[in-house]
């Protein structure tokens, strides 16, 4: 159905705190990153999708038109799509849509954040309604620390279980990110260090969450003909899919997230996955929290409903398990927002094209990226292969 | 490339709603589901498009959007501008994977601050935003060059909004409507030289929705698909300094959606034309640039009455962006009413003559730094 497109070039920004260089450089640092690896020039590039985290992130609007000239699109058609946290995602469909269309065979996506420069967690609060939910809402954590606790509930998981496991998950990304270059929190930590760190909303702790990064990404799409031109080993999308759920927390069941249960499905289905946990070789999942990563397995059928924590012990999730999750230290090291979730696709395709380096999965041929957003609310999936 | 027709549409009047953004967006979709006779979830794919904190007075918009647009548990993504989500809908039936595709797009315009204190938001916080730059002093700064290059008269741009808002007491959507004289233009208070008060759009309340379907699938849904021709979009530089204000980007964002049509010659193949003009004068530059007159002739073209509703080539017969502007929507209520027009549907302010090829536009940013043009046809 429609044409094949492939992912030629990737970019990112060396995240963390960037004070030595403005927003639009950071942008333009990541831009240059992707043309370089994908041996084009701004002058192939026929149009340009961006988004970020909504405007008060870094206290200007319509950002796309603020990096016209960072990005090269200038004379260019642009898009923007915004979806919160899932924007990455977002874009990333928009720009496989664009050349799926037949309009254009080259396109390159952009996503950033500098978050050193805003209030991360304020700007979060204005996510809820100005009526009913904004009374209650306390930034990120409050929201995802409550679908934990009614996950640990609904499926009798033994508390120190669950904090186990979620320690367990908080070292392996702190050691991943040890060997990604571009990750922000770059530091060894310990199981006692994890269990013992500040209580941020009961149970997660500081090192089962996020840091705020400053950072930007960016991918170069292009159309089978072009790609097999340009591009001695391309990355082919496989899958993709978008969901999301009420705009009232209260209104659906967070501990099965029918949001992100679905779009998996549907992106199983577009790349003819039966056995996610067999099938795929690598995931890069959204995980600025430690708990919810489990809650994703097992929406993404990785293991059965209630058994992530059992899984995490068993260690398949590792770098040597069964299925290497977030090799690349995922979003609890390094988060920039709306570049976050086209960092997962980036790494996804730096996994299958064999270009991770020290994170490298041995032969990763399919993998699996996501990013989530909203007040836990959407969920978008894209998957990629090594063949056609 | 598959066809990519328009089925049924609707929208809602520009005044202020006495319903909720959360009601207002459902009422109007369902007005265009219940129009093309399908149910939400029978929908391939919703895109919306709204604006982040600024212009709902939340952030991440689609998170409250998402419910009265019915893209529950759908595929749906959100953009930041109604052209752009009617693109990337018409993109997403051209890729083969949608067959029917709900655009919509969102403002509730009285419900937050005035756009001046909204746009001076495009401004970087560290050079421009501290000179008071926002969408209408850069505007000031467009027109006044405009009247200097081309002798482009005061009395010339004031009679665009007698034009407009004289279109739109025909109008039962729009927001402003009244009828004005070239004196009540110029006599109106001036709101940053040249500019006068009647002459800046105001701020309106706006939810639009259209349904887009493939080609077997539109034809399937309605009796006479409108038919997307072509499309385009083109971005200026951020920096007003590195901009002539009167060359921008719109050449290019036109040539696009020309070649894509197969219009060699806009102004005979094109009947009537929608323009986003948040600025009287703006009408007048952005019919040079779509190649409707030559360069520096705007001015002629509305002295020559042929721009009237009843004139050769109409221009805004729905009273445009002056008369209605819900700020993220305007540019698809540019759309929907070129596809009324050419349904023969406008009532009151359906233009004379007959219309077969229709030519939307949208612009945003200072000065339009970014525009988008969208060709209907019968």
């Amino acid at each position: 159905m429609g044409r094949a497109v492939a992912i030629i070039g990737t970019g990112q920004t060396k995240h963390g705190r960037r004070n030595d260089v403005s927003y639009p450089e950071l942008v333009r640092e990541a831009v240059i990153a992707a043309l370089e690896d994908a041996g084009i020039t701004f002058k192939d590039i026929e149009g340009v999708v961006h988004g970020t985290m909504p405007s008060m992130m870094e206290g200007i609007s319509d950002t796309h038109l603020y990096f016209a000239d960072a990005m090269g699109a200038v004379g260019k058609p642009v898009l923007k799509t915004e979806t919160c946290g899932s924007t990455g995602q977002s874009i990333a469909h928009c720009g496989f849509y664009w050349v799926a269309s037949g309009t254009a065979d080259i396109i390159l996506v952009v996503g950033s954040e500098k978050m050193f420069e805003g209030d991360g967690q304020a700007t979060m609060t204005t996510v809820a309604d100005p009526w009913f939910t904004k009374q209650f809402s306390a930034g990120a954590p409050m929201v995802f620390t409550m679908q934990s606790m009614e996950w640990i509930y609904r499926f009798k998981i033994p508390e120190d279980k669950a904090r186990d496991a979620a320690a367990i998950i908080s070292v392996s990304n702190h050691e991943n990110a040890l060997k990604n270059p571009y990750a922000h929190l770059r530091q060894k930590v310990t199981i006692e260090e994890v269990k013992n760190a500040m209580i941020i909303t009961y149970p997660v702790r500081l090192m089962d969450v996020c840091p705020a990064s400053d950072g930007a990404c960016a991918i170069i799409y292009a159309s089978e003909d072009k790609a097999k031109k340009i591009c001695k080993k391309p990355a082919w999308i496989k899958g993709l899919s978008f969901r999301g759920e009420e705009f009232f927390y209260g209104e659906s069941n967070k501990s099965i997230w029918p949001s992100a249960t679905e779009a998996a499905k549907e992106a199983y289905s577009q790349a003819g996955i039966h056995d996610p946990l067999k099938e795929l070789d690598v995931a890069e999942i959204y995980n600025p929290f430690t708990y919810q990563e489990m809650i994703f397995y097992e929406c993404f059928g990785f293991c059965p409903r209630g058994q992530a924590p059992d899984y995490v012990v068993k260690g398949t999730f590792l770098m040597d398990g069964q299925l290497p999750c977030d090799p690349s230290g995922g979003v609890l090291c390094t988060n920039p927002i709306g570049a976050t979730g086209l960092i997962r696709l980036a790494e996804a395709v730096l996994q299958v094209t064999g270009k991770a380096g020290e994170h490298q999965v041995d032969g990763a041929k399919l993998a699996l990226s996501h990013a989530m957003g909203g007040i836990d609310q959407f969920n978008g999936i894209t998957i990629v292969g090594s063949e056609l | 490339m598959r066809r990519v027709g328009i089925t049924q549409l609707a929208q809602s009047s520009g005044v202020e709603s006495k319903e909720n953004l959360m009601d207002l967006t459902y009422w109007v979709n369902k007005e265009v589901l219940d129009k093309v006779g399908l149910q939400r979830d029978e929908l391939d794919c919703i895109i919306i498009a709204s604006s982040d904190i600024f212009h709902s007075g939340l952030s991440c918009a689609n998170a409250f959007d998402w419910d009265g647009a019915g893209a529950f548990m759908l595929e749906a993504t959100r953009a930041e501008d109604s052209m752009f989500s009617f693109i990337y809908g018409c993109m997403r039936i051209m890729s083969g994977h949608f067959d029917t595709v709900l655009v919509t797009s969102i403002v509730k315009g009285s419900e937050n601050a005035e756009n001046d204190a909204l746009t001076s938001f495009f401004a970087d916080p560290f050079y421009l935003r501290p000179l008071g730059m926002n969408e209408t002093t850069a505007a000031a700064l467009q027109m006044r060059a405009y009247m200097q290059r081309y002798k482009i008269t005061e009395e010339q741009c004031a009679k665009v909004v007698v034009k407009n808002l004289g279109n739109a007491v025909f109008n039962p959507h729009a927001h402003i409507k009244k009828k004005v004289s070239v004196e009540d233009v110029l006599n109106s208070k001036v709101i940053c030289d040249p500019l006068k008060a009647l002459e800046c759009a105001p701020k309106s309340d706006g939810v639009v929705s259209i349904i887009l379907a493939s080609e077997d699938k539109a034809k399937e849904l309605c009796d006479k698909p409108i038919w997307v021709k072509g499309f385009g979009s083109a971005m200026d530089h951020f920096n007003l300094g590195d901009r002539d204000l009167l060359n921008g980007q719109l050449p290019i964002a036109a040539s696009h959606a020309y070649k894509m049509a197969g219009i060699r010659q806009p102004r005979k193949r094109i009947d009537m034309a929608e323009i986003c003009e948040p600025y009287a004068f703006q009408e007048l530059l952005w019919c040079e640039k779509l190649g409707f007159c030559d360069e520096g002739e705007g001015g002629k073209l509305i002295d020559s009455g042929e721009t009237q509703m009843d004139g050769a080539f109409p221009i805004n017969p729905s009273g445009g962006v002056l008369a209605m502007n819900p700020y993220v929507s305007r540019g698809m209520y540019r759309i929907v009413e070129c596809a009324l027009q050419i349904r023969g549907k406008a009532g009151e302010h359906q233009v004379d003559k007959k219309v077969k090829t229709a030519l939307a536009h949208g612009t945003h940013g200072f000065a339009g730094q970014c525009h988008s043009v969208v060709i209907l046809e019968r």
